[in-house]
């Protein structure tokens, strides 16, 4: 190594490992690294993995150029309930925002679900006589000395942050800025957030949780990350330290401390950033993620090279309003437990056996049969080879285990064990791929057209079973899917979202009325300079920029709005016309008729800018045939089948390998179907298709028209 | 039978993800604010028979399960591939559609020349003509005053579209462009529905399919009936009471009898008052029916989270509901407000099991649903802007195990709410206060959750505020084995301030510029014994402000000083309240229907309600209420002036009904005669 290399290294936390990706931007290689995670402090994993991977690859740590972390320590802190011990501010009459939040409750069948435990506790909200209007007219404003007794309740309480909350501060933050800096002043070391400087949309309630869990999770993240800074400061790394953002972007240090809730959901985001990229470079759009681990399996679709977004999130019990990478939960992990109820059916989950103790064939005191359990006995999994043989699994406590299972399930035979667990993988699959129609059916798109990319520990083992059930058209094995979030960390661009409220009639020239589109501009002109006054201080690495815009739009007598995405093209021609125009199309695609004649209702407007940060580019896999390195009886439809083993490292580019088959690899095992054709392109990414039509269906159709 | 163990929980999941498909279909295309924010709209799977067999899980209306869409397939012979029935019918349909605003569309779905599934969907649409905009109104007394009636017809014959029905349907209803396309997101969901079970029978086979169908549905009957099991073997009655018919303040009564043997449970509602003038009949064509059997699934459900949700549900339920009552009434009574006497239905099957075993269901709720409504008034154009400011519900009651929830109920609707910031976008008025409302759970072991207190500050000339479903103004929420109920609701104007004035239930209210309406809805019924709740969760209760020093005094026998309990005095408190207290009631009602009972007994209901039954039904509402108000002179003053004062001398109010029972039986055995 010299001093000219330049490394990039992207880190995931995990709860059993923290994964490092390291990119070598000189000779374009990936190196990769797993530490054991500490739960207690993860900044010392980060701290041991980085001085690992130093030693190891004789990397000077002068020559990283950026760190890039995705952290789950506030979203743990959240779920776990061990944020700060906070106090709200809100208007007068509104105490009980928290209390009643949107009113539904979790079930409609179950009366004995419960709801949520608020985020501040009714004791620690305080009115303020503060309020405003919904056109920003002060209704009223607090004296000192109303101010001064609000400040003395809460010293009282000795609480390690304040949110406050205004009604209708959305329309202007001035009024939320003036409690705020009173309360400052008389409560000096508290910190106080504004809700309206994080997140100025309407509706209190999700705002005051943006606020509030901002204020939640800040003490705690600050301090994570000033321990995170000076230990890799401390490992001589001199490049600057990013944090991945939910909306699949990075922030700087700085914004981060500013604004932790914009991190919290990354993870998964990381994933799907990753996953785009590995899609876009095998000519693939239409995709379907999947990031399967010993807990949960996390779906997210991408549409036209484009992670799907949702401002309809939530984080553990709580709604989040500001938009996301959107990432849902389909269940079964591969610590989902198997269980027969009272009539005899077998069932799968919801009850995790989680990686402590985790499924039985771990020996670590797990009773209960697995998915794990069943990938292992079924011959999928070669309890030798577990995470590259670090750890040895028991095969006969997993088969006892569903021996009991097809015992309580009325299965005969000396091979009962084996018919439970496939009976098993069938239900899992039928369930997993019931939850992913779904979220297809929500996004309007056809599974026939998408290919799964599978990442996570099960995730690679499970898909083509998923993939075959849901009637995917293919399947994706990136090279190294055991740190895909890792490594859509350092994949990943500078991003950050603004939004403001417009609401503002648009006429165009057709309809009557009075246009108001220049006020619409004025807003969009100033969350770009906003933007782009931000995003010029958000560090050195970042180059050329780009900005999406959206608006909320509706006819005015309608109670709900479509957004409508601008269109580079027409971002800067746009005007009450083109903008009418892109309404009125989106309004025919989904109902079906438009009210051409009608003035558009704009009442949101939302911008994202998007620093771009130099490409690392992907890595190209050597070319080579595959070579068989073992067979494996494997369990499969009743029937023991000979799976060919292959090793990941040996299956080079263009690489063909048909099913049945096995692909062993340090960070997973992958599972290819009777019936299905595996390929390597270029980069050594796996595509699985049924038959023969391996190849993107874009590409075939290419062959077909020469 | 045994269902399979592997094949009937894969074909669970695949059924319901089929409705929940369709279900996502419908709402992302449908146009009414019904479908997009409250979730009013339905989806599902029927068995050839027209029961579902497979239903949404998070997806639209909970409470439809046990419907039935054979009679309204029975209007329409010649059912053919490509077919499409619609319609509204509360009376054609037997109560599939339950007012008139719910439009109902049926797919039967064909395979191998024969009907294997029906797809169902329908969605409150937003209006369908009659004499208010969104059809509903509680003075409307018969169906053609509540709009355009649909009787089943074929929308959709063998692929093409009825298009002289669609001009017929148009030209009645105020907003046909969002009607058609909500039609249009129906006819769509029912085409994912048809497609899927294609698919699904393509790999099942139809006999294979139907075979699931069956097991699925004895799957789910024998998980009920291992839940109703717990309702030990015998006879239970209870009976609830609505504050009045709204055409006069005579309350309304729904009586539940019900017997369980084995964990068939038979629910049996003779007695229950006549139908009424107003749109508060539930039409169920006097069968099982979803508006009578909810409450059995939500007791089924909570004990038992992995039971499909299909008609199995029901197997071994039976009712009977007589007709020309609340429960069952004759065409053509107005229904559009059903729910409102559902809610009280529902918890008189709540009552019924709580005396069966005391810990099966959780205390009442408030038990209101009200769409607070205000009408503002362009000060230059004097164009009306009508607005929902908020939905408004009571806390739920408390249970066995926990307290209830403040300021919130999913037992009808669970809807969610309007922020505050979307209404002021809309409105000129202010809301001043939206919170809980203290002191207003009933007291208990474990407590009823608290209603909420809603006030709005008026800022146009001309302004009104409207509150349909407005309901236990008069009759609380009660509590059970020691519980207290819950308050009663209140509407007040310039509460606290000067020219505070009680209102009562309001239909229409008239407020000034500056005045401020409040709005406070019920708490929900306590659970057991208040001097039991320890001392420290009502000390909680008190710092949290859902409990004052006095309730908490009072009620609990807990005393408090300054934030610690006094525990020699709260011991001695208590002593001396269960001593006084004497043994516990298994219900606590609260003085107004002690009062009112102690008069309209069950016996007197019931000889009464046997001999109004044996007048025609547009006479008996008129006569039904001059025996009231014969016996309570002071009747038409209950809701603002309590009516346990109203009631006033027992013995005298009893010897006046005996008398015009007498009086009425006679008449009716001269005309026999």
């Amino acid at each position: 190594m010299t001093e000219t290399s330049r490394f990039r290294i992207g880190i995931d936390v995990g709860g059993t490992f923290t994964d490092f990706v390291v990119a070598d931007m000189a000779q374009e290689r990936f190196l990769f690294h797993k530490e054991p995670s500490v739960p207690s402090d993860p900044s010392l994993s980060v701290e041991r993995g980085m001085a690992a991977i130093f030693a190891e690859h004789a990397i000077m740590p002068g020559a990283v150029e950026l760190v890039v972390h995705g952290t789950t320590i506030g979203l743990n802190a959240i779920i776990q309930r061990r944020g700060a011990r906070m106090a709200m501010v809100v208007s007068r009459g509104n105490r009980d925002v928290l209390e009643i939040a949107r009113l539904r409750l979790p079930s409609s069948y179950d009366f004995t679900v419960p709801r949520e435990v608020p985020l501040v506790p009714r004791r620690l909200m305080f009115e303020v006589p503060a309020r405003l209007r919904a056109d920003g007219h002060v209704e009223e404003r607090p004296d000192a000395a109303s101010l001064d007794s609000i400040a003395a309740a809460i010293a009282a309480a000795r609480v390690d942050a304040v949110a406050v909350m205004l009604l209708n501060a959305y329309r202007d933050p001035t009024l939320e800025r003036e409690v705020a800096d009173a309360l400052r002043a008389r409560l000096p070391g508290v910190p106080v957030t504004e809700s309206s400087v994080l997140w100025p949309e309407v509706r209190e309630y999700e705002r005051a949780l943006v606020g509030g869990l901002n204020a939640y999770i800040q003490p705690l993240m600050t301090a994570y990350f000033d321990r995170l800074k000076a230990r890799v400061e401390g490992l001589g790394v001199r490049g600057p330290i990013y944090i991945t953002a939910n909306n699949g972007g990075t922030l700087s240090l700085e914004t981060a401390r500013a604004r932790p809730i914009d991190t919290v959901l990354s993870g998964p985001a990381s994933g799907v950033v990753a996953a785009t990229r590995i899609g876009a470079a095998a000519e693939r759009r239409e995709l379907v993620t999947i990031d399967m681990g010993g807990t949960s399996a996390d779906i997210s679709i991408v549409q036209a090279g484009v992670p799907e977004f949702t401002t309809a999130t939530f984080v553990g019990d709580f709604p989040l309003m500001m938009p996301v990478v959107n990432v849902g939960a389909i269940g079964a992990g591969g610590g989902s437990i198997l269980w027969v109820d009272a009539q005899g059916v077998l069932k799968v989950g919801p009850a995790s056996a989680g990686a402590d103790p985790g499924p039985v064939c771990y020996g670590r005191g797990g009773t209960e049969p697995t998915i794990t359990d069943c990938y292992v006995s079924l011959g999928i999994v070669d309890p030798t080879r577990f995470l590259g043989g670090r750890m040895q699994l028991d095969a006969t406590a997993a088969r006892a285990a569903l021996d009991g299972l097809a015992e309580r399930l009325g299965i005969a035979g000396d091979d009962r064990a084996l018919a439970a667990a496939e009976a098993a993988l069938r239900v899992a699959s039928a369930k997993m791929a019931t939850e992913l129609t779904k979220l297809m059916a929500t996004a309007g798109v056809d599974p026939r057209r998408y290919a799964l990319v599978a990442f996570g520990g099960a995730g690679p083992t499970h898909a083509n079973l998923l993939a075959e059930e849901a009637g995917l058209a293919a399947v994706l094995v990136p090279t190294a899917p055991g740190t895909f979030c890792a490594l859509g960390a350092i994949l990943a661009d500078v991003r950050r979202d603004y939004v403001r409220t417009a609401r503002h009639l648009v006429v165009p020239p057709e309809a009557a009325g009075v246009d108001e589109w220049p006020k619409v501009a004025a807003v969009i002109a100033a969350l770009e300079a906003e933007a782009l006054g931000w995003i010029a201080q958000e560090g050195a690495l970042v180059g050329a920029h780009g900005l999406v815009v959206s608006l909320r739009v509706r006819y005015p007598d309608q109670a709900y709005e479509l957004e409508i995405i601008v269109p580079e093209s027409e971002r800067a021609g746009l005007g009450a016309r083109s903008l009418a125009a892109l309404f009125h199309a989106e309004h025919q695609r989904l109902y079906g008729f438009v009210e051409a004649a009608s003035p558009v209702q704009v009442t949101t407007v939302r911008l994202g800018v998007i620093g771009r940060v130099p490409p690392v580019s992907l890595p190209k896999a050597h070319a080579s045939v595959p070579t068989v390195s073992g067979t494996r009886m494997i369990r499969h439809r009743g029937r023991e089948i000979a799976a060919a083993v292959y090793e990941r490292a040996a299956i080079g580019a263009g690489s063909v390998i048909d099913g049945p088959a096995i692909v062993e690899q340090p960070d997973t095992t992958v599972w290819i179907l009777p019936g299905w054709r595996a390929e390597a392109d270029a980069l050594g990414t796996l595509h699985l298709a049924k038959g023969a039509a391996a190849v993107p269906r874009e590409a075939m159709l290419a062959e077909a028209a020469r | 039978m045994t269902p399979d163990p592997v094949l009937t929980e894969i074909f669970f999941h695949k059924v319901t993800a089929i409705t929940e498909e369709m279900a996502i279909t419908l709402q992302r295309t449908a146009r009414t604010t019904y479908v997009k924010e409250a979730g009013d709209f339905g989806c599902a799977l029927a068995t050839p028979a027209g029961r579902f067999f497979a239903y949404p899980k998070v997806l639209g209306v909970s409470g439809f399960l046990d419907s039935n869409v054979a009679p309204a397939l029975a209007h329409v012979p010649d059912l053919e591939p490509g077919d499409v029935v619609i319609t509204n019918h509360p009376y054609a349909s037997e109560g599939l559609a339950s007012h008139m605003p719910d439009l109902h569309l049926i797919r039967p779905i064909f395979a191998d020349g024969r009907i294997v599934a029906h797809a169902w969907d329908f969605i409150h649409s937003a209006d369908i003509g009659g004499g208010v905009p969104s059809s509903i109104s509680p003075r409307f007394s018969d169906l053609f005053q509540e709009g355009f009636q649909i009787p089943p017809v074929k929308l959709v014959k063998a692929g093409r579209m009825n298009e002289d029905f669609l001009t017929l349907y148009r030209a009645n209803c105020r907003v046909p462009e969002v009607n058609m396309g909500d039609i249009k997101a129906m006819l769509a969901a029912l085409l994912v529905g048809e497609r899927r079970v294609h698919d699904l029978v393509d790999q099942l086979g139809v006999e294979g399919f139907l075979a699931m169908q069956r097991d699925l549905v004895n799957y789910a009957a024998a998980k009920a009936r291992a839940v109703q099991r717990l309702i030990p073997d015998g006879t239970w009655e209870f009976w609830d009471l609505l504050d009045d018919d709204y055409v006069s303040k005579v309350p309304v009564r729904v009586r539940c009898r019900m017997t369980a043997k084995d964990g068939a449970v038979h629910l049996d509602f003779t007695g229950s008052d006549p139908q009424v003038a107003a749109a508060y009949n539930i039409p169920t064509g006097g069968k099982r029916h979803p508006w009578l059997t909810l409450k059995l699934m939500h007791f089924v459900f909570s004990h038992d989270r992995t039971i499909p949700i299909n008609h199995g549900m029901f197997e071994h339920v039976t009712v009977e509901a007589p007709a020309g009552t609340i429960v069952n009434p004759e065409p053509p009574a107005a229904v559009g407000i059903r729910s409102a006497t559902a809610i009280r239905l529902n918890e008189a099957i709540v009552g019924a099991l709580t005396r069966a075993k005391p810990g099966l269901m959780p205390a009442p709720s408030g038990g209101i649903m009200i769409p607070s409504v205000l009408v503002e008034q362009d000060p230059r154009t004097g164009r009306r802007n009508v607005m929902v400011l908020q939905s408004l519900v009571g806390g739920t009651g408390g249970r066995e195990g926990a307290d209830g929830v403040d300021g919130r109920d999913s037992s009808l609707a669970n809807q969610r709410n309007t922020p505050i910031e979307k209404t002021e976008e809309e409105a000129a008025a202010i809301i001043t206060e939206y919170a809980l409302r203290p002191d207003s759970g009933g007291a208990g072991r474990w407590r009823g959750g608290t209603g909420v207190i809603f006030s709005v500050r008026i800022a146009r000339e001309g302004s009104a505020v409207l509150g349909r479903g407005m309901e236990r103004f008069v009759f609380r929420p009660w509590g059970i084995g020691g519980g207290r109920p819950g308050l009663p609701a209140r509407v007040v104007v310039n509460l606290g301030r000067e020219g505070e004035r009680e209102l009562g239930k309001l239909d229409v209210f008239h407020p000034r510029p500056g005045d401020v309406v409040t709005i406070m809805t019920p708490g929900g019924g306590g659970f057991g014994d208040p001097l039991e709740r320890p001392a420290a969760d009502v000390l909680t209760d008190v710092l949290d402000g859902h409990v004052s020093l006095g309730v908490a005094l009072r009620d609990y026998g807990v005393v408090i000083s300054g934030e610690t309990i006094d525990a020699a005095a709260t011991l001695a408190e208590r002593a001396r309240l269960a001593a006084l207290r004497g043994p516990l009631p298994a219900f606590s009602f609260g003085p107004e229907r002690e009062a009112w009972e102690a008069v309209f007994d069950d016996a007197a209901m019931l000889r009464l309600n046997a001999a109004l039954m044996r007048i025609g039904a547009h006479a008996r509402s008129e006569r039904r209420r001059a025996i009231f108000e014969a016996v309570i002179p002071g009747l038409p003053r209950a809701g603002t002036v309590p009516l346990d004062e109203l009631v006033g001398d027992v013995a005298e109010a009893r010897a006046r009904l005996a008398r015009e029972i007498d009086s009425l039986e006679a008449a009716l055995a001269g005309r026999a005669a």
